[in-house]
């Protein structure tokens, strides 16, 4: 029998560590042709021409003209933006053309070549600043602003500025982070059964078949999707598969044979989404003591050429703008730049990592500035259960943020170690806090996902029906785990297999943090009614997300409870840093989590550990470039991750804070963990040093900017 | 999609098939096979012809010969000149560091050195140590400095008809010696930086001094010039000889990417060591 604290070897481990598990590179299919994507190779411009070399016998070339009448060349993400192909202009490197089509990879790489697109160019708009000052005139019919929102809690912000002893003004960077998932963006589409069928690895499956639909006119249910075992996403497949699916729809369309597409590394690294950039700017209120009074803050993101998913993200990115602290007074606009590089999307922490790490190196250099150790000074303003939000909605669950400090000082000797660690002495330790908005934002849920979840009984087997997806965060184990749990039997006896469209109810994306806290609690309510059935032979359960009461939300003015419960964390990072090298090796990490309550302690674990190491890597040496729409960092050479020389063991912690309406109490965690270690680990750095940082990643050639000795 | 690709059996057979097709040689293949990838499911396209030469015995091994200079033959793996007694110390640490354990295993001296990428680990600490190259053909043998083979960027003297046939490395006095490496990150990193140094102190007196950057311009550095400005002069003038030097040896690199954190650490790196000399007269290796 499975109980809910067991420690669980996950139940993909060993297929995965032993290569067995398929891949979408492995699946062969006959008289399967495979594809090769036709890029612009210049950031902005008008299509003079397109010229198609004579094509040998099987191949096919596959543009905008092949979208049948009663389609729409539009991949429909949130917004319905982003074209399957160019078509007249292009307006991003690497924006689909066409796709070529035939047996052999090699020939289609030859003619790849041979293809000649004359273009009429125009001066991109690269940075946020480009996009700002609107250079080469706008991408957008009168501007280069794809989406903005203001929110706005406590007195008139200008009024509190105006009688402050003192505004702090300064501005705070972040840059393009990628994905590397180990398995880079692969799909199939061939027909089954008559019907248009992608083999694709995913977050989302019922993502890809919304999204792709209208390019042939049809509706999503004439469309199925199977999800393959996928290596890993982190929201690089939430909506970019579709990237994929599009044309290959298209070009199935017309050749009706089964067709694969794998992006090699190089591909998958200058061809696909990234974290969006951002730059934050804030002024803010202090009296003469260095009290906060308020803080008016401008969020601009680099969202790239099309709008895909980047209002959300950047809703995120407002709504968790003044991170775990109770300003009396704020005001935050947030606008989503357009700009001619390779569109931003999802990212771990969709739009809450840029300006969590904002606030809290901006509040670290207003103490500094009046000499207050930063820990000391942010925990005055640290947010309480019932607190206003900056959407003017409320804190709903109880706040154990000084818990968390408490216990994260302990293992650290944080308080020791401050004191002692002079300013600019080559050693530092910094903390940091945020949190994270558990599901969707606003209204998603309950408007816009409805998710459902279905559990069948044979027997003595338990099927879980639903759409979210194992990309390694280790939902597979927790799905089964819950409904075994509830049920009291063994985990072996409950089925869960990669999700098929046309197989189970859309229980909504893989994404947002919301899998283990919204469909979890739909599996824990349906196997708390199938306990109740458990003498009948075949039951069938279907549970649907309700919203629980009190907690109103205006989509239209951005006002009311944002999220209905959040993850909090608390790390803390200790650095040395060599000063002939500027090289920094981190000493310790230690971090404390409210995640509700773990399923899965070794899950948690390893999210923890994973998170927090890519946020270190974020912060440090994650350094991907863009010039003239062209990314420089091409290959896992120059585009560097952290290995696990790179950072110590980790010290971690939980605290027990369960919640309402997740299963056994569960919140959302998978994002919250990758939100807080970059701005401790700068923290550390700037203490050790004395020096000022403004902007991540901090390789030592940048570190060597903003040395002053 | 290999031009033309020969397996020769012998040495003499691989200096045959050079002379008469040109063809490179391919080793570990650590570079030839990423440099010339055609992407996934796509075999390598070369535009020239090649020779595995990874099964030919007279191109491995590594030995102390008996005026105690080092011979590596061209083959020797990272991994081997890593773990070889009485490996100078700079050289094992740059061998030690590359890549990989699997790239430790697979590259070899020969390529590395055939690459010529300026940012290449094993050059830096060949060129210090005054190490040479021996290269054959069916003409014969010649042996050159490492520094005077390695032109410029990925450019080398190797003439049409020769190959690598070992690297020898003279038995160098030293009592100081240092050796730093700036990677992208602490395991499997590419040289963003990297300084070696040694000098022999006798008597108070500084016998020898050597520097050798790497990833500092098109191809290691080393400055005579700068170096005698030291030779010669006892330990304590070190501080008022120091200036020249470190001048001397910005004058010399030529960093064309992060040129203000190459110039400013590999000051900092040098100055370091020469301050560590006058401290610590009984030598040693210096971190």
């Amino acid at each position: 029998m499975t109980r809910i604290d067991d420690r669980i070897r996950r139940v993909d481990a060993a297929e995965k560590a032993r290569g067995e598990a398929v891949y979408l590179c492995d699946v062969k299919m006959e008289g399967m042709l495979n594809a090769r994507f036709v890029r612009s190779t210049i950031a902005r411009g008008m299509i003079d021409s397109i010229e198609v070399p004579q094509l040998p016998d099987g191949y096919w070339f596959i543009s905008a003209r092949d979208i049948p009448e009663g389609g729409r060349n539009s991949l429909v993400m949130i917004a319905g933006d982003w074209r399957c192909f160019a078509d007249g202009d292009v307006r991003y490197v690497g924006e689909t053309i066409g796709v070529l089509v035939g047996p052999s990879p090699a020939v289609l790489k030859a003619l790849e070549k041979e293809i000649r697109i004359t273009y009429t160019e125009r001066e991109p708009a690269i940075t946020i600043d480009d996009a700002i000052a609107v250079k080469g005139g706008p991408i957008l019919e009168k501007d280069d602003v794809h989406c903005s929102l203001v929110s706005e809690k406590g007195e008139n912000v200008e009024d509190v500025l105006a009688r402050a002893d003192e505004i702090f003004e300064e501005t705070i960077e972040t840059g393009f982070q990628e994905h590397v998932h180990l398995e880079t963006n692969a799909a199939i589409c061939c027909i089954e059964d008559g019907k248009y069928t992608f083999y694709i690895s995913c977050q989302c499956p019922f993502y890809v078949r919304k999204s792709v639909a209208g390019l042939l006119g049809l509706q999503p249910s004439d469309i199925r999707v199977k999800q393959t075992t996928t290596g890993g996403a982190f929201g690089g497949k939430e909506h970019f598969p579709d990237v994929l699916a599009g044309p290959l729809l298209v070009a199935e369309s017309v050749i009706r044979k089964p067709i694969r597409l794998v992006f090699d590394r190089e591909e998958d690294m200058l061809y696909s989404v990234k974290r969006h950039p951002s730059k934050i700017v804030f002024r803010t209120g202090l009296d003469k003591d260095g009290n906060l009074l308020g803080s008016d803050i401008d969020v601009y993101y680099n969202c790239g050429a099309y709008l895909s998913s980047s209002y959300v993200v950047l809703q995120r990115g407002v709504f968790h703008a003044n991170g775990v602290y109770d300003f009396p007074s704020t005001r935050i606009h947030g606008y989503g730049m357009a700009t001619n590089t390779f569109p931003s999307d999802a990212f771990r922490g969709f739009g809450a990592p840029q300006t969590l790490f904002a606030i809290e190196t901006h509040l670290d250099h207003i103490a500094a500035k009046f000499g207050f150790d930063p820990v000391e000074y942010k925990r005055r303003y640290f947010l309480k259960q019932g607190d206003e939000t900056v959407t003017q909605g409320h804190v709903v669950e109880k706040v154990v943020l000084e818990e968390m400090l408490d216990q994260v000082a302990r293992k650290s000797d944080y308080w020791r170690k401050t004191k002692e660690y002079a300013r600019g002495g080559g050693r530092g330790i910094g903390m940091s806090f945020y949190n994270h908005g558990g599901a969707f934002t606003g209204n998603g849920e309950q408007s816009i996902i409805k998710a459902h979840l279905k559990l069948v009984k044979d027997g003595d087997r338990f099927t879980i029906l639903c759409g979210q997806t194992e990309m390694g965060q280790g939902f597979r184990t927790i799905l089964r785990k819950i409904v075994a749990s509830v049920l009291e039997i063994d985990m072996d006896d409950v089925v869960y297999d990669n999700p098929d469209t046309d197989c189970v109810p859309d229980s909504g994306p893989t994404a947002a943090s919301r899998s283990t806290m919204v469909v979890g609690r739909l599996a824990e309510e349906a196997a708390m009614q199938m306990k109740e059935r458990l003498d009948e032979e075949h039951v069938e359960i279907e549970t649907e997300y309700r919203h629980p009461d009190g907690h109103p939300w205006d989509q239209s003015t951005f006002k009311g409870d944002a999220y209905l419960g959040y993850g909090w964390g608390c790390a803390c990072v200790e650095v040395e840093v060599d000063r002939l090298t500027n090289e920094v090796k981190v000493v310790g990490i230690w971090s404390s989590h409210d995640i509700g309550k773990a399923i899965d302690e070794l899950i948690v674990h390893g999210q923890v550990n994973g998170g927090i190491i890519q946020s270190l890597g974020y912060a440090s040496m994650e350094k991907m470039e863009n010039r003239n729409g062209h990314f420089r960092q091409t290959s896992m050479s120059d585009y560097v991750v952290p290995t696990s020389m790179d950072f110590p063991r980790q010290e971690w912690g939980l605290v027990d804070n369960p919640y309402e309406w997740g299963p056994f109490g569960a919140k959302g965690m998978g994002e919250l963990v990758f939100n807080g270690a970059d701005a401790a680990y700068i923290d550390a750095l700037e203490r050790a040093l004395d020096v000022t940082i403004n902007r991540i990643p901090m390789p030592v050639e940048d570190i060597e900017g903003v040395r002053h000795d | 999609m290999v031009e033309r690709c020969y397996v020769p059996k012998s040495l003499e057979e691989a200096l045959s098939i050079r002379k008469e097709t040109g063809a490179h040689p391919l080793a570990g293949g650590s570079d030839l096979m990423v440099q010339y990838k055609q992407g996934l499911g796509i075999t390598p396209v070369f535009p020239f012809p090649v020779m595995i030469i990874s099964s030919l015995d007279d191109l491995k091994g590594i030995e102390t010969l008996e005026d105690g200079s080092i011979l590596i033959r061209a083959l020797s793996t990272p991994a081997e000149i890593a773990s070889f007694e009485g490996m100078p110390y700079p050289v094992r640490c740059a061998a030690s560091r590359m890549g990989a354990v699997a790239l430790r295993n697979t590259a070899t001296i020969g390529g590395n050195l055939g690459n010529a990428s300026p940012k290449g680990d094993l050059p830096q600490p060949l060129i210090l140590l005054d190490a040479t190259v021996v290269l054959k053909s069916q003409d014969g043998e010649r042996e050159m400095k490492v520094d005077d083979f390695i032109l410029g960027s990925k450019k080398t003297a190797l003439a049409d008809d020769e190959i690598i046939y070992a690297v020898r490395i003279p038995r160098v006095e030293y009592t100081h010696v240092y050796y730093r490496k700036i990677g992208t990150r602490r395991a499997n990193a590419i040289s963003k930086l990297s300084l070696s140094a040694l000098a022999r102190v006798e008597d108070g007196v500084v016998v020898d001094f050597r520097a050798a950057s790497g990833a500092a311009g098109p191809k290691v550095i080393r400055s005579h010039e700068t170096e005698d400005i030291l030779k010669g002069h006892g330990v304590d003038e070190m501080d008022s000889l120091m200036p020249a030097v470190l001048e001397g040896w910005n004058n010399a690199i030529s960093p064309h990417a992060m040129p203000e954190y190459r110039r400013a650490t590999t000051r900092r790196m040098l100055e370091h060591f020469l301050s560590s000399i006058a401290a610590h007269q009984e030598g040693g290796i210096i971190e």
